[in-house]
């Protein structure tokens, strides 16, 4: 302002308008920035390059269509259309004649149309008037019918005239028709040939990026009717929970992955791939289909956002990927999103929040062997899982313990349990990281005194009803693997059926010659598990005497030599005194609370130390003990921690674990006293968690399995809901999960481990395959067979044992296969007696012999050794229709079956018999099998009966 | 150094130098407001704040989107304030000197036209804010965050960048206090200076040592009592509002120890060894006559002192209350602060009973 300027100026006018202009051109710039930066967003890129790929694959499409045609075809056809051009040129003359005709006749056709068209609408509304005329009586009314019936008389000579041109217009049409057919018969059949070829050219025009395409998707102009734009399906079924309200969830990640539902861009890179499972996903004839499922209601993620790369919450699944991602896209961690996409190969968690009330999920590989593992270590008995609670606890009942374990061998497991047994399922809880200081170690040596005292003072008496009488060591062996032992029980002369079965219903059996007090009481067991326990689910295999020698001959010969040596601590009393002098000062004073201790004697001091040392870790959760009913397991539950905020997960001071609710669990699972490091917490307050010491993969799986657990309210059209069978299914599952019976048994094709064993040798030396079972079964033979277990397959050494099955479990197990065969529960003409049509019952034993059924079927007939089931006892075991579809096709049902096909492809089995009908001699057999059948259930039931009689 | 600055940024230490710093600013003004001192600071500050910005935890605070305008604001006070103190500095010497102020210079008082001088330059103003509020948004979008959830409010909460400073005084103050009251005399008081700052002085020009009283009041009141408690609510508090050093990683678990006592226990337990009162306003007492007194006896009491005498004389009895009271009201603050830190004092006077506490 020192600057002299004209008079009242502070600045000369010339330069104010230069930057006037300036600060003008600036605003014009950063607005053409702001349309720019809306116009350019990424998944444009992304599109333009899927047109790009889709058109090279159309090109390489024609270029095969092209080799497809037959030009030499052609070629023909076109020498045709020549020779039929001429033919119709001949008839030029008379068809444009015809085409002259058709015109008048045309217009003709139009006048009556409009007439019939007056007339029409005239007669209905006089129908009305006269109607409504009529009814209130009017005087008029007659008048209106005279007019109302001239005008339909009308109407009907109108339309039979129509009638009438129509023909005509017709008949001309054919004879042009026929007139000029040389041509139009080759021209079709041209167009048939080149057809594919032309439709890919079309939809390769389609894809053109020509001025058209510029305009539709020019800015300013592009929200008329562009053809980059974003995709998005909407689902009424699966909502978005915004708190105040659930929206229709909305995903738009098809806008990039432009080709995740279409077949045939495999491989592609990313984004536009193919769906690795359009079976199972996204495919529009899948389970789910896109349309109705979306993306993000499994994967996770903001489905919405298509901002950027960042705005769904991609999330890496290695450290590679994501360098490579921050790289590429500038990945950075999602920014207060609550739900991120599940890493790739976690996704099946999401199958959990719609897919309830199932253990195994079919096809949900990672997860179901997550969940098994979940039932393996026995996650479920601390932590309340929904879903969960009918299982039993993991492990066995102590309540008669004294009777099996000697006190020291107890101590020593219970600190150490993988030391007796690296397989060992009871986890660790002692010489862990956060209580191996000396303070910490000598306290929990008196724990552990303190609640092997209380335990053996708590467990009833149990005296052995069978003795040991010595026995083959080697039988034994042969016996574990033969008699099935196996679908439970690991056993260590037998690793490669351990990695092939991976057993877990049952404890590995190791060293049992080091555990086991008494060899009375293992044969006892063996013999009758339910003896001492009666709550086990350790099945009766109804050894003789000398099998239940033999294995526990075997048994007892292992021995773990470094663990006998093993010495425990004895009981330090002070130290028992101090730890229930904090027990007891919770909410007292010390003073007080060596007064209540000093009132106590000796004895009652350990076993308060270890009633509160079992509450503690609590034992109680995995094992029956006595005075612990009704007691909540220890752990907090589990049913919502996908949805846990990861705020409240607690990291300590671990900062090398990955900051996400998959990262903490699986680190938690691995080391679960890792928190505890540098927290320098008391003795009382450290963290309980037992290590299990799982291996990565298993950790993995469980985490898998655990981040599927989410609150998320999804409503009730968009959950899996089950049919009548399906809940059948699921029911009679639980059941066959707990007893295991899908250890040894293949279920329609599914799980049957043990099976693996016998796979590469014969199959049919294995457990039964139950395919189809529900239809093969009669209900009431299934029900008795399931309590009255009888060898059916005379050359099966694998034995199906004798389950203490309650009548619920086994009619669920029973209603659980029909259901999954789609069968009703009983097959009523089974009770009727057999009809014969004439001459079909000589014909069935002709069969029967010339088919010579009891070379194999021998008992009951033949005296030799039978190698297939006993036919007798067919008629009350197999449904009549079954045995039918049996006999037609063997293989079909059971692929590897050593029972020949006599009917191959519906041929007969003899041409003589019944005409030759395949079809008859097959219902004639069945008959037979009928009425030779005894009416029994078993021979078991049979001696019974008759017995009774 | 970093577990230094981490300590002292703490307003525990912190607010005492800040107003340490304030004080020394507003003495020495003539030293502060010289060119040379100027440049000196703006030289020493640029490698300090790339130091600073060097570190991962203070560039990812800095850098939040909504933190950017608390970072222009730190820039533009800095320079504003200096810019004020040379030009105060520069008239309060030529005062001295007996010299008028330099705005009063005759080539300085010259009329121009309003069109185009003031128009026109303030069109190009606008167009420079809007291209500058455009490029803004732009480069740093607005952030999106989860969707609103009655039962998870996230953590930590914080009000908008503009009363993070009221939210700051919620750590010391019951609700009403510090969201009703304080803001209540805060639009009042700024209301009310027209019309009890009579002095003439200053008028038009830039001067500190003709008007001490007004200038050190209410620079202590913007910088101190609220761009600071700003700058500490943006920065300094993290989840759960717990202190957080510049450097420091918000780390959701830290603890701190925060134990705070009432002056009526202090007064009954502590110091009487006597069990409380059962009557809440005889437990409450002592509190009471010192609030009474605070804001009853000592404004006459210092209207009879020297100091209040001249501001009387200056102003009359009517405004010497209203300004004495405005000045209690702000220096509640600090005091209050200052109490906690040192006594771990809750309330003066708690009445959880009527929902009065102060």
């Amino acid at each position: 302002m020192s600057k002299k300027h004209e008079p009242g100026m502070a600045y000369e006018m010339k330069k104010l308008h230069k930057y006037f202009a300036a600060f003008s051109l600036v605003l014009l710039f950063s607005v053409i920035w702001v349309f720019l930066d809306d116009y350019i967003r990424p998944w444009k890129a992304y599109q333009i390059e899927a047109m790009k790929i889709e058109k090279k694959k159309i090109a390489k499409q024609i270029e095969e269509a092209e080799k497809e045609i037959n030009n030499e075809k052609l070629k023909e056809l076109d020498a045709q259309l020549v020779e039929g051009e001429k033919v119709v040129e001949a008839n030029s003359k008379a068809i444009k004649e015809l085409e002259a005709k058709l015109n008048i006749l045309k217009r003709d056709l139009k006048d009556e149309t409009i007439i019939n068209g007056t007339l029409n609408s005239k007669v209905s509304a006089l129908t009305f008037d006269w109607g409504v005329a009529e009814s209130h009586g009017a005087k008029y009314a007659p008048k209106l019918k005279a007019k109302l019936d001239k005008n339909k008389a009308l109407f009907a000579a109108s339309k039979d005239r129509m009638k009438g041109l129509q023909a005509q217009e017709k008949k001309i049409n054919k004879e042009i028709g026929k007139l000029q057919a040389a041509v139009t018969e080759v021209e079709k059949e041209k167009a048939s040939i080149l057809m594919k070829k032309k439709l890919l050219g079309i939809a390769l025009e389609k894809k053109k990026v020509d001025p058209i395409f510029a305009i539709r998707n020019a800015p300013f102009v592009d929200f008329l009717d562009p053809t980059i734009k974003i995709q998005q399906v909407v689902l009424e079924n699966i909502t978005d929970d915004r708190y105040f309200q659930h929206v229709p969830k909305v995903d738009r990640c098809m806008t990039c992955h432009t080709f995740i539902d279409k077949p045939g861009y495999e491989d592609q890179p990313q984004p536009h791939t193919t769906h690795p499972n359009l079976d199972l996903m996204v495919g529009a004839k899948g389970i789910h289909p896109m349309k109705q499922f979306g993306c993000t209601s499994c994967h996770g993620g903001e489905g919405h956002r298509v901002t950027d790369f960042n705005a769904p919450a991609h999330i890496p699944s290695s450290e590679e990927q994501k360098q490579e991602w921050i790289e590429k896209y500038n990945w950075h961690e999602p920014h207060k999103v609550p739900k991120m996409i599940y890493k790739n190969g976690m996704a099946e968690a999401g199958c959990v929040k719609c897919h309830s009330g199932v253990q195994y999920i079919p096809q949900a590989t990672v997860l179901n062997e997550g969940r098994r593992n979940i039932e393996k270590f026995g996650c479920y008995g601390c932590h309340k899982i929904e879903g969960w609670e009918h299982k039993r606890k993991p492990g066995p009942s102590l309540e008669r313990l004294a009777a099996k374990l000697d006190k020291e061998f107890f101590k020593n497991w219970v600190w150490d349990p993988k030391s007796f047994n690296k397989h060992a399922r009871m986890p660790s809880f002692f010489s862990q990281t956060n209580n191996s200081e000396p303070e910490f170690m000598a306290k929990n040596i008196a724990e552990v005194n303190a609640m092997a005292e209380f335990i053996y003072e708590q467990s009833s008496p149990y005296r052995p009803f069978a003795r040991y009488k010595g026995g083959d060591v080697e039988n034994g062996k042969k016996l574990v693997r033969s008699l099935g032992c196996m679908a439970c029980h690991g056993v260590d002369d037998y690793p490669l059926e351990n990695k092939m079965v991976d057993p877990h219903k049952g404890p590995f059996l190791q060293g049992l010659g080091s555990k086991i007090k008494s060899a009375d009481w293992l044969v006892s067991w063996l013999k009758k598990p339910n003896h001492y326990s009666p709550n086990t689910i350790m099945p009766s295999f109804r050894l003789s005497d000398k099998e239940a020698n033999d294995l526990t001959a075997y048994f007892l010969s292992k021995k773990n030599k470094s663990f006998e040596k093993l010495k425990f601590a004895p009981l330090d009393k002070n130290l028992r005194d101090e730890i229930l002098v904090t027990y007891f000062s919770a909410f007292d004073t010390v003073e007080v609370a060596k007064k209540k201790l000093s009132a106590m004697s000796d004895h009652e001091r350990t076993m308060e130390l270890g009633r509160r040392s079992v509450g503690k870790y609590g034992c109680y959760s995995c094992h029956e003990i006595k005075g612990f009913d009704g007691r909540a397991p220890i752990g907090p539950e589990l049913t919502k921690i996908g949805s846990k905020p990861l705020t409240q997960f607690g990291f300590g001071h671990e900062y090398d674990v990955e900051h996400s609710r998959d990262g903490w669990i699986k680190a938690h699972l691995l080391d679960p006293r890792r928190w505890d490091r540098g927290s320098g917490k008391p003795f009382k307050d450290l963290t309980r968690m037992p290590n299990f010491y799982m291996s990565e993969e298993e950790a993995h799986t469980i985490t898998v399995a655990l981040i599927g657990q989410v609150d998320e309210k999804i409503p009730e059209k968009g959950v899996k809901q089950f049919d009548s069978n399906e809940a059948k299914v699921a029911e009679g599952m639980k059941v066959a999960i707990t007893h295991n019976c899908i250890g040894c048994h293949q279920i329609d094709g599914e799980y049957g481990r043990l099976l693996k064993v016998y796979e590469e040798e014969d199959i049919n030396a294995g457990p039964p395959r139950l395919n189809g079972q529900g239809h093969r079964m009669q209900g009431d033979w299934f029900h008795y067979f399931l309590g009255n277990v009888y060898p059916i397959r005379p050359w099966l050494e694998v034995r199906m044992p004798s389950f203490n099955l309650t009548n619920e479990e086994k009619n669920k197990l029973v209603a659980m296969f029909q259901a999954k065969a789609d069968e009703g529960h009983f097959e009523e003409e089974v009770h009727e007696k057999v009809v014969w049509e004439p001459g079909e019952r000589q014909a069935a034993v002709k069969l029967f012999n010339s088919l010579e059924c009891v070379s194999c079927h021998a008992e009951g007939y033949t005296s030799d050794e039978p190698v297939a089931p006993n036919l007798k006892y067919a008629k009350r075991r197999l449904r009549a229709s079954w045995i039918e579809k049996w006999l037609a096709g063997p293989e079909t049902i059971l692929p590897g079956t050593s029972m020949p096909n006599f009917w191959p492809d519906g041929e007969p089995a003899d041409e003589d018999i019944l005409g030759g009908d395949a079809k008859k001699q097959i219902k004639a057999l069945t008959k037979y099998l009928l009425e030779e059948g005894h009416n029994f259930y078993s021979p078991i039931h049979k001696a019974k009966m008759k017995g009774k009689r | 150094m970093k577990e230094l600055i981490n300590i002292i940024a703490d307003p525990i230490f912190s607010f005492p130098i800040v107003t340490t710093l304030f004080v020394l600013m507003m003495k020495y003004y003539r030293i502060v407001g010289t060119k040379k001192f100027g440049l000196g600071a703006l030289l020493t500050a640029i490698p300090v704040a790339t130091w600073l910005c060097l570190d991962p935890n203070f560039r990812k605070i800095i850098l939040w989107p909504d933190n950017i305008p608390i970072n222009i604001i730190i820039i533009l006070i800095a320079w504003l304030t200096w810019y004020s103190l040379y030009r105060a500095a520069l008239n309060d010497n030529r005062l001295d000197e007996g010299l008028g102020p330099w705005e009063g210079l005759p080539e300085n008082r010259e009329k121009v036209w309003v069109w185009p001088n003031l128009v026109y330059t303030e069109l190009m103003c606008i167009i420079g804010c809007t291209v500058f509020l455009v490029v803004w948004a732009i480069i740093f979008k607005a952030p999106l965050e989860e969707p609103a959830n009655p039962t998870w409010a996230p953590n930590p909460a914080k009000a908008p960048w503009y009363f993070l400073g009221l939210q700051e005084m919620l750590v010391y103050f019951d609700p009403w206090m510090a969201g009703v009251v304080l803001p209540g005399i805060i639009v009042v008081g700024l209301i009310a200076i027209p019309y009890i700052d009579t002095n003439p002085k200053g008028n038009g020009y830039y001067t500190i040592a003709e008007r001490p009283l007004a200038m050190w009041g209410f620079l202590f009141g913007w910088f101190v009592l609220w761009q600071y408690l700003i700058i500490v609510g943006t920065f300094l508090r993290g989840p759960n509002w717990t202190y957080y050093g510049p450097f420091e990683y918000w780390d959701f678990h830290k603890v701190v120890a925060e134990y705070n006592v009432n002056l009526s226990e202090f007064f009954w337990i502590k110091w009487l060894n006597r069990p409380m009162p059962a009557n809440m306003f005889v437990r409450e007492f002592f509190g009471i006559i010192i609030t009474v007194g605070y804001l009853f006896i000592l404004p006459p009491a210092i209207a009879r002192m020297k100091w209040g005498k001249k501001i009387i004389a200056n102003v009359g009895q009517i405004r010497y209350y209203i300004t004495i009271f405005l000045i209690i009201g702000m220096a509640s603050l600090p005091i209050k602060m200052v109490l906690r830190w040192l006594f771990s004092l809750k309330y003066i006077i708690a009445l959880p009973e009527l929902e009065l506490n102060l």
